[in-house]
Parts: structure tokens; C-alpha cells; sequence
């Protein structure tokens, strides 16, 4: 188990600068998962605390040691990648053991801790197949044990889960989760899947362009969102940001604070009611039906387009008026540089 | 009733096309592939059945008579003829000679250009340049660089107090000026297809080896070279086949000299062919060599499926 600490790191491409100082501690056997859209430097992150990427400014600690000068293969991490990596040459029990291989490690030993590990993640039966051979699943549960062989301090998966399907990956999701619990080993998990990062995480670090937006744990970040990029991009589907205007119509008992310029409700937290002069009123311009809820968009006045999750049975008629209401306690409130006001 | 009376479903619609779609696809396809089917028969299937028809026959070049001898051309060159194993051991030297040469080169040029740096462009067309050069131009410039005292190798090689052979007239170095002209001249297109194979190798997989402590070395032999190995299969085959061919380079620079040092197979069945007139013989040799580099291509093709079993 071991702590991870960035300072100030930045990474720089020529003139473009990719990483843009971060700060962020992370401790020892903690689950943390890097989240932000494309091109907001999460990979690129994962890569320079690995090693694959120089850090070109900032201070990089595992384990109490600054490893900036560190060989990525003596910093004591394993990476999962998003392709896997699978040596295609080689058998399933050559590609867990190549690690220990390279480092001379004995062959009954390698033989031992190879043959652990397929056993941790079922893979006995697969070990003289290639890859060519594996479903996408085996091929993943195969990259991750390719990762435990080698003992490492810290695990790193790049995206590992989306090459899969919606199914295998909801599976895949509660394996990784099941590996943390049983091997208590600092992770950190990089995707651009905001319910994978808050089924899998003890703490959610959000990015955007490089910087971090907001750092917690993921009841945190849905229940206190610091700003509208991460109001936004935490809960599916995402808050609704309304201005601050209606928010009295929405919850009459609700204080609004001083310099609100904008209010978000999250779609969950809206219920539907009759329209009343009292009220948010709207008018429904489409109801998805999913199963187990309805989508239901409702146009306000203003134009804005509103979305509220409907678990009632009875779906209200596309172009009726509706009202809508939510309780004070699940108002946000947003001022005009969108930072979320307590 | 005899109105009500069922009409035949099979007759063909009134306005339908005159084929059926399935036999109208096959026209269509035939049509596609002719003009490559159609070049195939009268360049390549035409001449090797004439060769076969041909290396049967006694037939002179300038008396225009043709005379069916069944194998005894064969016999001749196999059993009785001194002249051909001679040529066939200087084929298998020169292949020998140019065939790992040119690969390790193309393939350490290959690893040093591969990766994008400034410049890369540039060394890479330099490299590849002599391969579109004609090769009988690359063969007189190389014999004027090789000629004895004046030649601007030995000039070079003064410099630095060696005195150099006469490369093209002493038999123990003729073969080798030879080869290595011929390795610099055609060693760029073996790296092109090496830098193709190995851009399309993931980057992933170096990197995984590298987090999982390989060197640089290892990564080359545990990785790079296996994942290389079909390409290497094609080089290698392509590469034999190109130097039992080899004809330019030796008509131009020794031919076939001296005391038949570097009289090859291909430049033989020319000689016999076209300065000695035996069309009937040189056909007889054109289909051995065609047989042994078959026999080669398949023996290389099987050792290497045996190799990835």
C-alpha cells in the first residue's frame, strides 16, 4: 500500500501545455478515479506518474520517494492499458510472466506467481491460449493479471473498460472493484464514464483543460458540486442549469442567495405537478420511455429546455402544460463565474 | 374457364434483363479482373509454356531450326555440362552474400528511421533514391568509383593508407564489389517495408514492456523481432528470389568475370540464350532456375510456419 503525492506537476508539449499544475494527494490503498471529457489531460496524467511521460515541471512522490528521475519500470506501478497490450505472440501465461522474465526472477517462482494470479481471476483455463484466442472480457481479466503479477505498489488502468460492451463492462466493473477490496492496493482509474467513476471510487478527481475542477469523494461531488462544469458532468443524465429567476416559482420556500446568477436542479429531483400560476410551468415536447423512468423535456417559457425523470406510471401527453417543483434542499446555486455558492 | 386458368410463374417477365442478377454479377466480376487475367496469359503462362515447349527442342537462334531432343538439354546441364554447377554455386554465393546483408542493413535503417525526428524525410528518400535509379546507371557509376588506381573508393581508402584491390578484375573481390554494390543499390526498398512493419506494430506494446522492466535489447528480441516476423518471411523470399535474377549489375560491371568469378545463372542463360544462340538450352536452364527458387521460396515458407507453430 502505498501514498501517491503530485506537486504542482505540469506537462508541457512544445509550447502547449497539457497539464496545468496539479495538486493531489492520494493514499494509501485509496481508489481514485480520474474523470473529465476528451482531451482534459487525464491519460496524460496517468502516463507521467508511470513514467511514460517526463514530467516537465512539479514534484511526483510514490511511496514517500520523488520518482521525476525515476525509470518508469523501477517506480513500482502496473498499467492496464485501454488496448490491453496483449503480447499477440505469445500464450497467456508467457504474457502474465513476461514482467518477471525480463528481471530474471527464477522460473518456479515466475511459474508460482503466474499460476497465483490465474488463479485470483479465474484464468487457469486460458493460460496456453494467445490472445487471438480470448474473448474482449478474458482478454481484459488477462491485461489486469498481467498487472498483479508483478507485485507492483500502485495499479494504473487506462480506460480499460471501453473496448468492452455495455454488459461485460457493468461485469468487468464489479471484478476491478472486488480486486481493490481484496488486494487493498492504491489504484487509480482513468475514464471519461462518470457512472464508472462513481461505481468504482473512493475519491473522483474531476479535470477539465488540464487543471482539476473539483476533488471528493462521489456522494460529494453529486450532492456538492463546486462549479457548473462539475454540476454537469456528475449524475446522468445531466443538471439542469435554469436562471436564477425561476428559482422561487420551482421551491417558493426557497432562499435564494445573494449573486445567484443560475440555479441547477438535477432531473431526478423534479416532480411534475399541475400547472398553476404559482409554479414553473412548461410545456412537454418529448417523453423517452426508458422502463423503469420517462425523460420527459419540458420547454419553459424562456426556451429553455428542461429534462425531469418521471418514475410515475402514467406519462404526461406530448405539447400538455405541466408544472414542475423540487424541494429547496436540492437547488443549486451558481454565480456568474459558476462557482457553486453554499 | 379456360380464361381462369393459372399463367406460368417461371417465364420470364416481359422487360426483364436478358441475364439473371446472379449470372449478370459473374460478368461484371470477369470483367474487373480481365485486364490483369488477360495480361497474365500472354506475359507470363504464354512464355513459361513456350519455355517448357522450348527447353525440349535443339533449337539455334540463327539457323532457325527447331529440334525436339525430349531431356537432353536437362541432361546436359545437370550430368554433363561443368559449367553449370559452377554457375549455380556463384548464384548461391551471391545470394549467400546479398541476402543477410541486406536485410540486417534494412532493418537497422528501418529501427533508425522508423521513429519521427527532424530530418527523417530526407535520410529516408536518400536511403530509398537508389532503388528508382536505373540500375544499369548505378552499375556504370559503381564501375567507374571500383576501377582500380583510379577509382575514387581506392582514392579514399589511400587516404587512410590502404591500398585497395582492383575490386572488378581480381576474382576473390569481384563477387563481394558486386554484392555490396547491389545491397546499397536495393537495400532501401527492404527498409521501406520494415519502417511500414514496424509503424504498425502498437506503441503499446513497447510501452507495457518498458513499465514491465525490458531494455531496450529485450524489447527487440522478445517483441519487436517476432512481431516482425511476417514481414521478414516476404523480405527474405522476395530478396532470394531478386539475387538468383540478378542480371543488370553483372552484365554491366564484370561480365560475369573474371575467370568467371561472377557468372550467375541468370546472366548464364543469357549468354546461352543470346550470344551463343541455344534458345532450346537456355530455356532448359530458365526452368531449373525457376525450379530452384520455387523450391527455396517454399522451403523458407515452411520453415517459418514451422517456426509460429
Amino acid at each position: 500500500m502505498t501514498k501517491v503525492l503530485l506537486k504542482d506537476i505540469r506537462k508541457r508539449f512544445g509550447t502547449a501545455e497539457i497539464i496545468r499544475g496539479i495538486d493531489l494527494e492520494i493514499d494509501e490503498g485509496e481508489f481514485v478515479v480520474f474523470v473529465g471529457p476528451s482531451g482534459c489531460g487525464k491519460s496524460t496524467l496517468l502516463r507521467l506518474i508511470s513514467g511514460l511521460e517526463h514530467i516537465s515541471d512539479g514534484e511526483l512522490q510514490i511511496g514517500g520517494r520523488v520518482v521525476n528521475e525515476v525509470p518508469a519500470a523501477k517506480r513500482g506501478v502496473a498499467m492496464v492499458f485501454q488496448s490491453y497490450a496483449l503480447y499477440p505472440h505469445l500464450t497467456v501465461r508467457d504474457n502474465m510472466g513476461f514482467g518477471l522474465k525480463v528481471r530474471k526472477v527464477p522460473a518456479e517462482e515466475r511459474a508460482r506467481r503466474v499460476a497465483d494470479a490465474a488463479a485470483t481471476l479465474k484464468l487457469e483455463p486460458l493460460l496456453d491460449r494467445f490472445p487471438r484466442q480470448l474473448s474482449g472480457g478474458q482478454r481484459q481479466r488477462v491485461a489486469i493479471g498481467r498487472a498483479i503479477v508483478g507485485n507492483p505498489d500502485v495499479f494504473l488502468f487506462d480506460e480499460p473498460l471501453s473496448n468492452l460492451d455495455a454488459e461485460l463492462r457493468v461485469h468487468m466493473r464489479s471484478e476491478i472493484a472486488a480486486l481493490h477490496r481484496r488486494l487493498a492496493t492504491t489504484m487509480i482509474y482513468v475514464t471519461h464514464d462518470q457512472i464508472e467513476a462513481m461505481t468504482l471510487a473512493d475519491k473522483i478527481v474531476v479535470l477539465r483543460d488540464g487543471k482539476v475542477e473539483q476533488v471528493g469523494s462521489p456522494r460529494d461531488l453529486y450532492d456538492n458540486p463546486g462549479n457548473l462544469f462539475v454540476a454537469q458532468f456528475i449524475g446522468s443524465p445531466k443538471m439542469n442549469i435554469l436562471p436564477a429567476a425561476v428559482a422561487s416559482r420551482l421551491s417558493p420556500k426557497a432562499e435564494t442567495p445573494s449573486g445567484t446568477q443560475s440555479v441547477g436542479v438535477r432531473p431526478e429531483h423534479l416532480t411534475l405537478t399541475a400547472p398553476g400560476k404559482s409554479t414553473l410551468e412548461g410545456v412537454v415536447r418529448l417523453a423517452e420511455y426508458t422502463g423503469a423512468v420517462t425523460l420527459i423535456h419540458v420547454e419553459l417559457s424562456g426556451g429553455e429546455i428542461c429534462l425531469v425523470v418521471d418514475d410515475g406510471n402514467k406519462a404526461p401527453e406530448v405539447g400538455g402544460a405541466v408544472g414542475l417543483a423540487a424541494k429547496p434542499a436540492v437547488l443549486h446555486f451558481f454565480d456568474k463565474e459558476g462557482r457553486a455558492i453554499a | 374457364m379456360a380464361d381462369m386458368a393459372p399463367r406460368k410463374t417461371t417465364a420470364r417477365p416481359s422487360g426483364a434483363p436478358w441475364l439473371s442478377l446472379k449470372y449478370r454479377e459473374m460478368l461484371e466480376a470477369w470483367l474487373f479482373v480481365s485486364p490483369t487475367f488477360i495480361g497474365f496469359l500472354i506475359f507470363f503462362l504464354g512464355p513459361l509454356v513456350a519455355i517448357v515447349y522450348f527447353s525440349t527442342t535443339e533449337w539455334n537462334l540463327l539457323s532457325q531450326q527447331s529440334t525436339f531432343i525430349g531431356l537432353r538439354n536437362f541432361e546436359n546441364a545437370l550430368l554433363e555440362n561443368p559449367d553449370f554447377w559452377h554457375v549455380v554455386r556463384n548464384s548461391v554465393v551471391f545470394a549467400l552474400g546479398l541476402v543477410p546483408l541486406n536485410m540486417a542493413l534494412a532493418l537497422a535503417l528501418a529501427l533508425a528511421l522508423s521513429r519521427p525526428f527532424r530530418g527523417v524525410v530526407f535520410f529516408r528518400t536518400i536511403f530509398f533514391a537508389p532503388v528508382i535509379t536505373s540500375a544499369i546507371a548505378w552499375a556504370i557509376v559503381w564501375k567507374f568509383l571500383l576501377q582500380g588506381e583510379g577509382g575514387a573508393v581506392n582514392q579514399m581508402l589511400a587516404w587512410i593508407g590502404i591500398d585497395g584491390p582492383n575490386w572488378l578484375r581480381q576474382p576473390n573481390w569481384a563477387m563481394a564489389a558486386v554484392i555490396v554494390t547491389r545491397v546499397i543499390k536495393m537495400v532501401g526498398l527492404n527498409m521501406i517495408l520494415y519502417i511500414a512493419a514496424l509503424q504498425s506494430i502498437p506503441r503499446d506494446y513497447e510501452e507495457a514492456a518498458t513499465l514491465e522492466g525490458a531494455s531496450r535489447r529485450q524489447i527487440f528480441r522478445m517483441i519487436t523481432w517476432p512481431l516482425l516476423a511476417p514481414t521478414t518471411l516476404v523480405i527474405m523470399v522476395l530478396t532470394t528470389i531478386g539475387s538468383f535474377k540478378v542480371f543488370d549489375h553483372i552484365y554491366q560491371m564484370t561480365g560475369g568475370g573474371p575467370e568467371n568469378g561472377t557468372l550467375v545463372l541468370a546472366f548464364y542463360i543469357y549468354q546461352q540464350g543470346f550470344k551463343f544462340f541455344n534458345v532450346g538450352y537456355a530455356s532448359a536452364l530458365a526452368l531449373i532456375m525457376f525450379v530452384i527458387v520455387m523450391a527455396l521460396t517454399l522451403v523458407q515458407v515452411m520453415l517459418r510456419r514451422r517456426e509460429m507453430e
